[in-house]
């Protein structure tokens, strides 16, 4: 049986304000429960493509803003462990996260409001992939390959993966499992908490298990 | 060797080739970019790049420039001051002037094409006088906050929108609510022009010195229109906060005109009355090709300023950022996606803010300096002129292929 090579696909944002914006909690809450699936998606999973550094406290835009600029720390934390990859559909993401500011708001007896300059504006955004040609026909040439890929294409066969697949999988893995050999490192690339991590942490443990898995070096 | 090749040596092969490939899917689309001068400022800027770069990847693009009168000029600098939020009085004929300008300059140029860009407010209302169907898509590419614009300016300029099938803007903040797309992309830096590229050192000393600025000492520098929004004085202000502690630092304000910026001069002569006759607080206003200049300038600074009260994105953030300088900005605008505390500088809402962040980097070298990487990189990796191109290509195949949520091409 011949085995097809991987396809390594690259992507890009075409980022659009919705000119929305929130202002305070109660905001956030109407927003949650009304925005597109786009601005939820770029807001809790598209993340990684937008930070720089390493100074983030949390994966997503509204644990974020909650934190920076409502100060509200509660509910940052609550929001920061809202991991959309485990969610079934965007509804269910959806109703997570009106269910935690909800509750929180609950609580309260005064709305948190953030200050001018500092107001949360809602982005919805689209997801434009586009095939490189390159074709990667071996385990070996794929590890070369990540280490060189744009941050951009690491995000397409991770974290677009698993949304493709209901989070079941990357396009690493999925491609590995055509070869013998690379059962245990598919098993480890599917269990990474890949939301937790940044791009270039996430490059960096994805290379750590390929030499873990088969005694070959990874690069610093 | 092809333009677009030099440019491997700074963002490696494969983001090159990533751009040709992308462009194959725009090949031989006719795309016509219209603004209102080539000399002087950040759009001409990106222009004299962009469309050579479009040009070697497949797409038939070309430059337009709307002209007029001197008072035309005067209405759409007051448009731009009105957009950034400055109350602004204009009468009707003025709002006519800058109408019928437009349908003048409709009929003069050269508009044929599968995508018209009209950048900012000057030539806004070309789709309004220009036949059916002689362009495929009209977008307006805003460079200018207009968040909280003043409100008769934005009424007039609004009246334009519906022509539009998009419009572009630099980030989220400045958006306001319209019913075509709004998207975002961010304006960069030619990493290799002469503003921008390595210089020999022979060349930068010999600069200072033509200049008259010591390069044994301390220099602190702020690049920009002289324009209010720029704040030149809160700058001098903030030297003149600085200077009990450390009396051996210069202060450089280095502008040059723009062609439709008529409020240039004025602003110079606040500048220079304010400077007085400090010999160490040098004020140059630079002809609109001393791009050399500026880049000797700004290597030679030990800390870059930019305290805007407005800015659109603040690209002379990102050239000080390229050069590894951390910047001293002011919190608004373009600056703040651009400025993080202790990463590539420090964010300011003051002169004394300004002072006392000067003082912190030339206390503690090593920061300045580490922070000076982070600025190369973290622009290397955003603000360069091959993302701004993969966003612009980005855009073009989301608008032709308006569904599905994600799109593979």
């Amino acid at each position: 049986m011949s085995l097809e090579p991987f396809a390594l696909i690259d992507c890009s944002l075409a980022r659009r304000a919705t000119g929305r914006n929130c202002s305070n909690l109660k905001e956030l809450l109407d927003a949650v429960r009304t925005v597109p699936d786009a601005v939820l998606e770029h807001h809790m999973m598209r993340c990684p493509l937008e930070d720089h550094f390493e100074m983030y406290e949390f994966p997503n835009d509204l644990a974020r803003w909650c934190w920076e600029a409502l100060g509200d720390p509660v509910l940052a934390e609550e929001l920061g462990l809202v991991d959309p990859y485990k969610e079934t559909s965007m509804a269910g993401l959806r109703s997570t996260l009106t269910d935690a500011i909800e509750d929180r708001l609950w609580g309260l007896d005064r709305i948190p409001w953030c200050r001018a300059g500092f107001e949360l504006h809602l982005v919805a955004s689209r997801l434009v992939a586009y095939d490189t040609g390159e074709r990667i026909p071996t385990p070996a040439a794929l590890v070369e390959a990540i280490e060189r890929m744009s941050l951009r294409s690491l995000f397409f066969h991770v974290h677009e993966a698993r949304r493709r697949t209901n989070g079941a999988t990357d396009d690493f893995s999925l491609w590995l499992e055509q070869f013998e050999t690379c059962r245990d490192l598919v098993g480890s690339l599917r269990e990474l908490d890949f939301y937790f991590l940044n791009l270039s942490q996430l490059r960096q443990e994805i290379l750590d298990l390929f030499a873990k898995h088969s005694n070959m070096p990874s690069v610093a | 060797m092809k333009l677009l090749d030099r440019y491997e040596e700074v963002v490696g092969h494969h983001e090159i080739q990533r751009l040709y490939r992308m462009a194959e899917r725009l090949a031989g689309k006719r795309v016509v970019h219209v603004n209102s001068t080539r000399d002087g400022g950040g759009v001409a800027e990106i222009l004299h790049w962009m469309i050579p770069l479009m040009q070697e990847l497949g797409i038939d693009a070309s430059w337009e420039i709307v002209e007029g009168p001197a008072d035309f000029y005067r209405v759409t600098k007051a448009f731009h001051n009105g957009m950034q939020g400055l109350p602004i009085t204009l009468k009707k004929r003025d709002y006519d002037l800058h109408y019928e300008i437009n349908r003048e300059n409709a009929a003069r140029l050269d508009l044929h094409a599968d995508v018209v860009f009209i950048h900012d407010p000057q030539p806004i209302y070309l789709p309004r006088f220009t036949p059916a169907g002689q362009v495929g898509r009209w977008i307006w590419r805003c460079h200018i906050d207009a968040s909280r614009p003043d409100r008769g300016v934005w009424k007039y300029l609004e009246g334009a929108l519906p022509h539009y099938e998009a419009t572009i803007f630099s980030m989220a903040a400045f958006t306001r609510p319209m019913a075509c797309p709004m998207f975002l992309i961010p304006p960069s830096i030619d990493p290799l022009s002469d503003k921008n590229c390595l210089l020999p050192e022979t060349e930068r000393l010999a600069t200072l010195e033509r200049l008259g600025v010591d390069p044994d000492r301390p220099m602190m520098l702020q690049v920009s229109r002289f324009d209010r929004f720029k704040d030149p004085l809160g700058v001098i202000e903030a030297y003149r906060l600085l200077k009990p502690y450390h009396a051996g630092m210069q202060l450089v304000l280095a502008g040059g005109p723009a062609s439709d910026d008529p409020e240039g001069a004025e602003v110079l002569r606040e500048v220079m009355d304010w400077a007085g006759e400090d010999p160490d607080l040098m004020v140059f206003m630079l002809p609109p090709d001393a791009h050399r200049d500026i880049n000797a300038l700004q290597r030679s600074a030990t800390v870059v300023l930019q305290k805007s009260l407005r800015e659109g994105f603040g690209l002379t953030v990102t050239e000080a950022l390229w050069k590894g300088k951390p910047v001293i900005g002011g919190a608004c605008g373009g600056i703040t996606l651009q400025v993080y505390d202790y990463h590539t500088g420090f964010l300011v809402h003051s002169p004394a803010g300004a002072a006392y962040r000067i003082r912190y980097l030339l206390r503690y070298a090593d920061k300045r300096l580490r922070m000076g990487q982070n600025g190369y990189d973290f622009v290397r990796n955003h603000f360069l002129l091959t993302r701004h191109l993969r966003d612009y290509f980005t855009m073009l195949l989301s608008l032709d292929r308006p569904e599905p949520d994600s799109l593979v091409v």
